[in-house]
């Protein structure tokens, strides 16, 4: 049993030693956390395990038990504001995306760098940011984004 | 002056008979095992863009887009050019990817073609639509059309009354599919939208987890497949036992067929089917291989003076010779390279009752639905294709190969299949871009001119690299790959010049990767050129402006501008380095790169700390999906320049991820400042390849400029500098 996205969420016995990732695009159908490497190595899985940023790939949902994990679905919900969390209003904002398939990936992981930092340096977010892979290029939208989010745009 | 290769008509000749360039269109209907499937390679033309825009009961545009996006953003730019015609604001336009049963079949999302190539047919065929619109509302209200004014979504009357487009539609809407084309486009002057910047509609389910790729689509009652892949070139099945895998609950099938190396299972959940895949034993045959990179050589056929192609000669290289005071010959060297989008392909088909439906992400929908069409023996008409958005393309998505592996089992299990490619597959299994071997030998006289330029170099084929036996061995005898000599024949003008090479395949299977072969090419033009200014005493940036001919004025313009934002000629620190490059892509964009680097000794890293960017690519439809791209294009510079590598050992492929593949990460990528040149006169050209080619050049150049340590071969490392610098 743990929290998905606010939801109580039970997992079937034989799952138990199925990644975090395939159970929420398989099981919960929320496919807004992708698949990029399998290994931990590109970011695309990002989410949030009480509240700091963690691979979906290389948690095992046994590891999640009474935990609280939030997916880029759920991230909007854990601010107060109605509408969207203030990253991805950045995101649109700084017209980040191309193709958009590392994005919720991205944002997942600026979200928790934002919460531990709120005033991250350029290089704080080279450094937070590298393990998210974007092969389009985005980097420099991202960090302009994130600086928006922080109220520095 | 021969700018094209010396085979060009033989080519066009055969390619023309053997069906390759009319692929998709008339000449091949049906379904024929023995020709393969082709992509789609007809260009549009106005007519074509009738069968894209329609009118809805609701007054509505709907745009059914002939560019797959792949991230690159061209059918924002589309929409906006179907929107300027027709007088309507984003919020009246949809614009959607069209099933292949939606519209007639058109060329494959390649080149950076998409607003440069369609946005002409596409403004005639919409401004084609929008004056039979009008003369329809003439008929409504009883004037001539001439007195029927453009309105938003409408016309106004001669008394103001607006006619919007739904009442003029009426109930089954509105579209033309036969016209006379003589409707002009709005002149550049009266557009109040071409040139806007409008976000893209798909911001919102992209940043909240909404948007759809081919992995995340469901099928009711798909089941679950996946293949067994040959584990080396050449590698043939031996030998196949899936009693074990067959045993297992909920298997649903196990498919073999040792003829044609296919070895799939089918799982009745996403959760068994690794394991059941991995308990069929295969034995595969292992051919030796050699060293690919070895293969591809520029010296052997330089020592030999025997290249394949010449695609430039002007003047004596002798008479060059003679005339100039300093020579340089020197050697530049590039990596195969993978595509590495993200987004690893999959696909779901659903085949049953003679009909199949593909569900995927491909940058041509029309080969993916021929090449499914020869593997479940179905024609072209029972066979619907369903495009979906990709996790990036770069070239890599001509072909969806997981849409074939899973028509197959689906046809086997006769319900659908869903087959996704996981990492080490995409690494693994597509094609790659071929390496790049070059020998430049050049010469300048004594006040800084080139008065000769030799260049021969050594690749794969890469527009004809998916080309199949037993056609590609006839195919080679002749053909030209324009692709691998994309961006190979310099701007300047010397006297003397001449640019040869070869096109010769190795075990690796070569295709179009972005840019084809602009990048490489550009990477050793533009660094041979810096050696020359040089050896010269002189700036770059002058030498190359002295070394322009007076019809390159575009490409000087962007040099100059570029050199004025980055304040080029400032003198720099030690360790700090600014390098300068520029190209021309496809004889259509202009641009010029000046990037900034550091060494730290300290750290031992060399870091691009900024580039610039000029270009000219004409006429700029949004410039914030401009910008954009070229960012990207800046980023593929930087990650090829100092990153990407694909490792062999034994002549086979050592890489399965990320771990062995390295791309550019947040922490190596550069601050950027782009200039657009935008001459309103000028048609729009491409930009989804334009800005990439000379940035590793200028990344070069600027290590030389910083360290005087000449890297000639590609990626550039902190551990390859230090013994040149040390010494």
């Amino acid at each position: 049993m743990f929290e998905l996205n606010g939801t109580p969420t039970t997992v079937p016995a034989h799952l138990r030693d199925a990644t975090l990732l395939d159970f929420i695009r398989e099981i919960a159908g929320l496919t807004g956390t992708k698949y990029g490497c399998g290994q931990g190595l590109c970011g695309a899985c990002t989410v949030h395990i009480d509240g700091d940023a963690a691979r979906a790939c290389q948690t095992r949902i046994s590891d999640v038990d009474g935990r609280k994990v939030t997916t880029i679905e759920g991230l909007a919900a854990t601010t107060a504001d109605a509408g969207l969390h203030p990253v991805q209003q950045a995101w649109i904002t700084a017209s980040v995306p191309q193709c958009g398939y590392c994005q919720p990936g991205q944002i997942m992981a600026a979200a928790a760098l934002l919460k531990a930092n709120p005033d991250p340096s350029d290089d704080d977010i080279r450094d937070g940011m590298a393990g998210n892979i974007c092969r389009c290029g985005t980097y420099p939208r991202i960090r302009q984004a994130i600086k928006i989010a922080a109220g520095k745009g | 002056m021969n700018q094209q290769p010396n085979s060009t008509l033989n080519r066009r000749a055969f390619l023309v008979r053997t069906g390759w360039l009319a692929a998709g269109t008339t000449v091949l209907t049906g379904c024929s095992s023995i020709i393969p499937a082709l992509p789609s390679t007809k260009d549009p033309v106005a007519e074509d863009g009738l069968a894209w825009i329609q009118i809805m009961p609701d007054g509505r545009v709907r745009f059914y887009c002939p560019r797959m996006e792949m991230g690159q953003g061209a059918p924002l730019g589309l929409t906006q050019i179907v929107a300027e015609e027709l007088n309507v604001g984003q919020e009246a336009i949809d614009c959607i990817t069209p099933a292949t049963d939606q519209v007639p079949p058109f060329k494959m999302t390649v080149g950076s073609e998409g607003v440069s190539q369609f946005a002409e047919p596409l403004a005639r065929a919409s401004a084609q639509l929008r004056e039979a619109l009008r003369a329809r509302a003439a008929g409504k209200l009883g004037v001539p059309p001439a007195k029927v004014a453009d309105a938003t979504g409408g016309f106004a009357g001669p008394d103001g009354s607006v006619l919007a487009y739904g009442t003029i539609a009426g109930q089954s809407g509105f579209s033309i599919l036969e016209a006379d084309m003589s409707a002009k486009p709005k002149p550049a002057d009266r557009h109040h939208t071409v040139g806007q910047r409008w976000r893209h509609p798909d911001l919102q389910a992209i940043v909240t987890g909404q948007m759809t790729y081919s992995r995340d689509i469901v099928v009711e009652g798909m089941a679950y497949g996946d293949v067994l892949r040959p584990p080396a070139f050449g590698a043939e099945l031996l030998r196949a036992d899936a009693d074990k895998a067959r045993a297992m609950e909920g298997v649903v099938a196990v498919v073999i067929d040792e003829g044609d190396n296919f070895v799939g299972i089918v799982t009745e959940n996403p959760f068994i089917l690794d394991a059941a895949l991995h308990a069929i034993q295969a034995d595969w045959s292992r051919p030796a291989a050699a060293d690919p990179v070895q293969t591809l050589d520029a010296d052997k056929p330089w020592d030999e003076d025997d290249f394949e192609h010449e695609i430039l000669s002007d003047g004596s290289i002798q008479a060059g010779r003679d005339e100039a005071t300093d020579h340089l010959s020197h050697r530049y060297d590039t990596p195969f390279a993978a595509h590495a989008a993200m987004e690893p392909r999959a696909a779901i088909a659903k085949v049953s009752g003679g009909k199949a439906e593909i569900w995927c992400g491909s940058q041509d929908p029309y080969f993916v639905r021929g090449r499914v069409c020869r593997v479940v023996g179905l024609d072209e008409d029972d066979v619907v294709v369903h495009p979906h958005r990709m996790g990036g393309g770069f070239g890599g998505r001509v072909p969806c190969q997981a849409s074939e592996e899973a028509a197959r089992l689906s046809a086997a299990v006769g319900r659908p299949v869903r087959v996704q490619w996981d990492r080490e597959t995409e690494f693994r299994h597509n094609y790659f871009q071929p390496a790049f071997s070059h020998r430049i030998a050049a010469g300048i006289d004594g006040s800084g001119r080139i008065r000769y330029w030799d260049h021969g170099f050594v690749s794969s084929p890469i527009i004809f690299g998916l080309v199949p036996k037993p056609l590609s061995y006839i195919l080679d005898l002749f053909v030209a790959d324009e692709g691998t000599a994309r961006g190979a024949t310099l701007p300047y003008a010397p006297p003397s010049r001449r640019v040869r090479y070869s096109d010769v395949r190795t075990q690796v299977p070569t295709g179009s990767w972005r840019g084809l072969g602009a990048a490489p090419n550009t990477f050793a033009i533009e660094s041979m050129v810096d050696e020359l200014a040089a050896e010269a005493r002189m700036d770059p940036l002058a030498f190359r402006l002295q070394n322009l001919p007076k019809d390159q004025g575009r490409l000087a313009a962007v040099l100059q501008t570029v050199a004025r934002d980055a304040d080029w000629g400032r003198p720099q620190p030690a360790s700090i380095g600014m390098g300068i490059a520029g190209a021309i892509y496809k004889g259509e964009t202009y641009a010029a790169i000046v990037a900034k680097v550091s060494v730290d000794r300290a750290a031992e890293t060399i870091r691009v700390n900024h580039v610039w960017c000029a270009q000219d690519c004409g006429r700029v439809v949004n410039p914030d999906q401009v910008e954009s791209q070229i960012a990207g294009n800046i980023a593929w510079g930087c990650s090829m320049a100092l990153k990407e590598q694909v490792p062999f050992d034994g002549g086979q492929l050592d890489v399965s991820n990320f771990d062995g593949y390295d791309v550019l990460r947040h922490d190596d990528a550069p601050n950027i400042s782009i200039t657009l040149i935008d001459p309103a006169k000028a048609a729009p050209s491409g930009v989804g390849e334009s800005a990439f080619g000379p940035v590793a050049a200028a990344i070069a150049n600027a290590v030389f400029a910083a360290t005087g340590h000449r890297f000639r071969k590609l990626p550039i490392t902190y551990d390859d500098i230090v013994p040149a610098t040390a010494s």
